[in-house]
Formats: structure tokens, C-alpha cells, sequence
């Protein structure tokens, strides 16, 4: 009986604690977004700090991660090709190739690289700003650390996966061109019509959301965990693991909604 | 220090618990209230932090990151940050647990002099360290 009332108890205190992190992330995205829409906000300080964030996040590691989009989309458009040729599906290869490639598989792999590259860094700098008492030293100098450190980080989060997404997308569109028609222009008008068929408003629509809500998930998951940290350094890389598990099921569960809205 | 801590707004306080905010230089820490406060552009807001460094004598720490300095680079930095608050009153809050590599009332009074404040200058320090000051 105590075993059965000690489980219910630990349960109960689980999910209390999973809607408590629930509404202090929704809490914060109101309050940021609430932020937005203030004129003061968008001053030179602002602007001059989310450039910095669009740049460390994606135009730091554009070489590396073009790179990478390269390697990934070569190896499945290979594997597509190979298949679709083996069924004598050749035909429908190009539409398989953009689907599997641009609309899911590459959203979700730009969103764990940021994640992994800066969401981690987030994470560790806005829980080392907490247990330092940086923010209270920025309170006590009237500047707002939501200005100043977080909604920056925000929007430099959602651009970036936006941007990175947008990119690697384009290059494994030109890659399944040549892999499938090589050098031959003969393949551009059925490519092109192939790939109008495929975006129309709302595929578009979907995609440019799911890339916002992944770039979201990577810089504000991080920054709420940071911000729970308690004062004690040992916390930090509890701080960090507890984040990075959130952003992991977030991008997982992003990518399920998604992948249910458009196919079933 | 609890005490301290809750001073009013209008006081700028040169704490340990307050400290300079660690990826940036010593002259951004000291150029974001301009920044921010005085909405000043970018370029202004960093001369006026170089003038406030130069009117303590530590030019040379501009570029430098909280880590990278000394103790007393570090409170003078802190300081430059509380004085361009532009508050009337200044409390040095427990200068012996930052100023732990040099003499530090004779320190504090050099950069007083320097500094050439309108406001008030108070200091927190505990009882046993009175007799430092009466040197």
C-alpha cells in the first residue's frame, strides 16, 4: 500500500513539475513576445546584439554545415535513386528526393546542429550568468537582461534554423537535379513543375513554421532551463542535461506534429 | 550585506554580488548603460565608456574580459561601471573582499581623486578593518 501511495506521490510531483516547466516556458514566450511588440525594444542595442546572435549561431558555421547538408543529402539522394531504379519507381525519385529531404529530414537535422552547437552554449552561459549573479548586476544597472541577453538569443535562434534550413534545402535541390539529370539541361522544366507541385501555400507555410518552432525550441528551452538553475555551480551541467533533454523531446515532438498534420 | 543589497535605486552600488558580466569587455560592460539607459548609439556610448576609464587612469583595460583582470582592475572597472549610473550616492559595498592585492583604502582614495565625483562616496566595510582607514 505504502509502495503504491509512495509511486502515485512520485508521479503526481512529476507531472506537477512537467506543467510547472510548461508554464514558465509559456510564461517567458508571452513575456518576450510581449516585448516584441514595444517600440522601445527595437533600439540599436537590440538590433546590434541580434546580429551577433544570427552570426555565431548560423554565419559562423555556414562552411561546416553546408558541408555537412552536402555529405547527408548526396548519401540519400544516392540511396533514393538506387532504390527508386531497383523498383522502377525512376519517375517519382525527384518528388521523393525534395520530400524526404527538404521538407523533413533536413529541417530536423539543422535544428539538432543548432541545438548541439548553440543551444548547449545557451544553456551553460545563461546558467553561469544566473549562479554568478551576472543578471542581478545587470538589474541593479537598470539594463534588462530580456533585452539585452534573452530575447536577442530568441530571434537569432528562429532565423538562423530558418536561414540554415532554407539553404541546405536549396543546395539538395540542385544536388537531386544533378544527381538525377547531371549536367543536362533537358531535366529543368519537369524538375521545376516537380517541385511547384510540391510547394504549394500551405507545404510552404508548414515548413517556414516548423523551422520557426525548431529555432524557438533550441534557444528558448535553453535559456528557461539556465534561468532554473539554482545558485550553486555544481548545478550547471545538471542545468545543461535537463535543457538539452527538453530541446531533444521538443525537436522530436515538433517533427511527429508535423509529419502527423501532413499525412494523416 | 543583506542590507546593503537592499539599498534604493537611487544608489550605485561597487558590490562582490554585482559582478561584471563575463563574455564582455570591460568597455562594454561599462558602454551598455549609455547603451541602454540613455538610448546613445553605439559609437557614444563607447566613448563615454573610454573617457570614464581614462578618468580612473585604467585605459588599458578597455579590451580586457573579467577573468582576464586583476583585482583591482576589476573593482576599478566595477566602479567605472557604477559611476557612469550617474547616481547620486556611490556604496562600495566590502572593498576587502575585492581589493584583496592592494592597500585598498589608499586605493580607493587614488581613484576618488581622480575620479573627481559630485556625489557621495560611502563604504561598507566590516568593524575590524576600521583602523585601515585611519592611515
Amino acid at each position: 500500500m505504502n509502495f503504491l501511495a509512495a509511486s502515485i506521490e512520485s508521479l503526481g510531483a512529476k507531472v506537477v513539475g512537467w506543467f510547472t516547466v510548461g508554464y514558465g516556458m509559456f510564461a517567458f514566450l508571452v513575456q518576450a513576445s510581449l516585448l516584441l511588440l514595444e517600440p522601445a525594444t527595437w533600439n540599436r542595442a537590440t538590433f546590434d546584439v541580434v546580429v551577433k546572435q544570427v552570426y555565431f549561431t548560423a554565419v559562423q558555421i555556414l562552411h561546416v554545415f553546408l558541408g555537412y547538408a552536402m555529405v547527408i543529402s548526396w548519401l540519400f539522394i544516392t540511396i533514393i535513386l538506387s532504390t527508386a531504379r531497383d523498383f522502377g519507381l525512376t519517375e517519382f525519385a525527384s518528388e521523393m528526393t525534395i520530400r524526404v529531404l527538404v521538407l523533413e529530414l533536413l529541417p530536423f537535422l539543422t535544428a539538432l546542429f543548432v541545438a548541439l552547437r548553440s543551444g548547449s552554449a545557451i544553456n551553460t552561459e545563461v546558467a553561469l550568468m544566473r549562479v554568478n549573479n551576472e543578471l542581478d548586476a545587470l538589474a541593479h544597472c537598470k539594463v534588462p537582461p530580456m533585452q539585452f541577453e534573452f530575447l536577442p538569443r530568441l530571434i537569432g535562434g528562429v532565423v538562423s534554423v530558418v536561414t540554415l534550413a532554407g539553404l541546405a534545402g536549396l543546395l539538395a535541390i540542385l544536388m537531386g537535379y544533378l544527381a538525377i539529370y547531371g549536367m543536362n539541361a533537358a531535366g529543368f522544366e519537369p524538375y521545376t513543375r516537380t517541385i511547384a507541385k510540391i510547394f504549394d501555400f500551405r507545404i510552404m507555410a508548414g515548413l517556414i513554421v516548423k523551422c520557426a518552432l525548431f529555432g524557438l525550441a533550441v534557444t528558448l528551452i535553453p535559456v528557461t532551463a539556465g534561468l532554473e538553475t539554482p545558485k550553486k555551480l555544481f548545478m550547471v551541467p545538471v542545468s545543461v542535461l535537463r535543457g538539452m533533454m527538453r530541446v531533444f523531446f521538443a525537436i522530436v515532438a515538433i517533427e511527429v506534429v508535423s509529419l502527423a498534420l501532413k499525412y494523416i | 550585506m543583506a542590507a546593503v543589497a537592499a539599498l534604493p535605486d537611487d544608489v550605485a552600488r561597487v558590490a562582490p554580488d554585482l559582478p561584471l558580466r563575463a563574455n564582455l569587455s570591460a568597455l562594454d560592460n561599462i558602454a551598455l548603460i549609455p547603451l541602454y539607459q540613455r538610448h546613445c548609439s553605439a559609437a557614444e556610448s563607447v566613448r563615454l565608456a573610454q573617457a570614464m576609464l581614462e578618468r580612473l587612469g585604467y585605459a588599458d583595460l578597455a579590451p580586457l574580459r573579467d577573468p582576464d583582470m586583476t583585482p583591482a582592475q576589476r573593482f576599478a572597472t566595477k566602479l567605472a561601471r557604477a559611476l557612469i549610473l550617474r547616481r547620486p550616492r556611490l556604496v562600495i559595498d566590502h572593498p576587502g573582499a575585492m581589493l584583496y592585492d592592494v592597500p585598498y583604502p589608499a586605493f580607493i582614495r587614488q581613484l576618488a581623486e581622480r575620479a573627481e565625483m559630485t556625489g557621495t562616496w560611502e563604504i561598507f566595510d566590516f568593524g575590524w578593518n576600521q583602523a585601515l582607514y585611519r592611515a
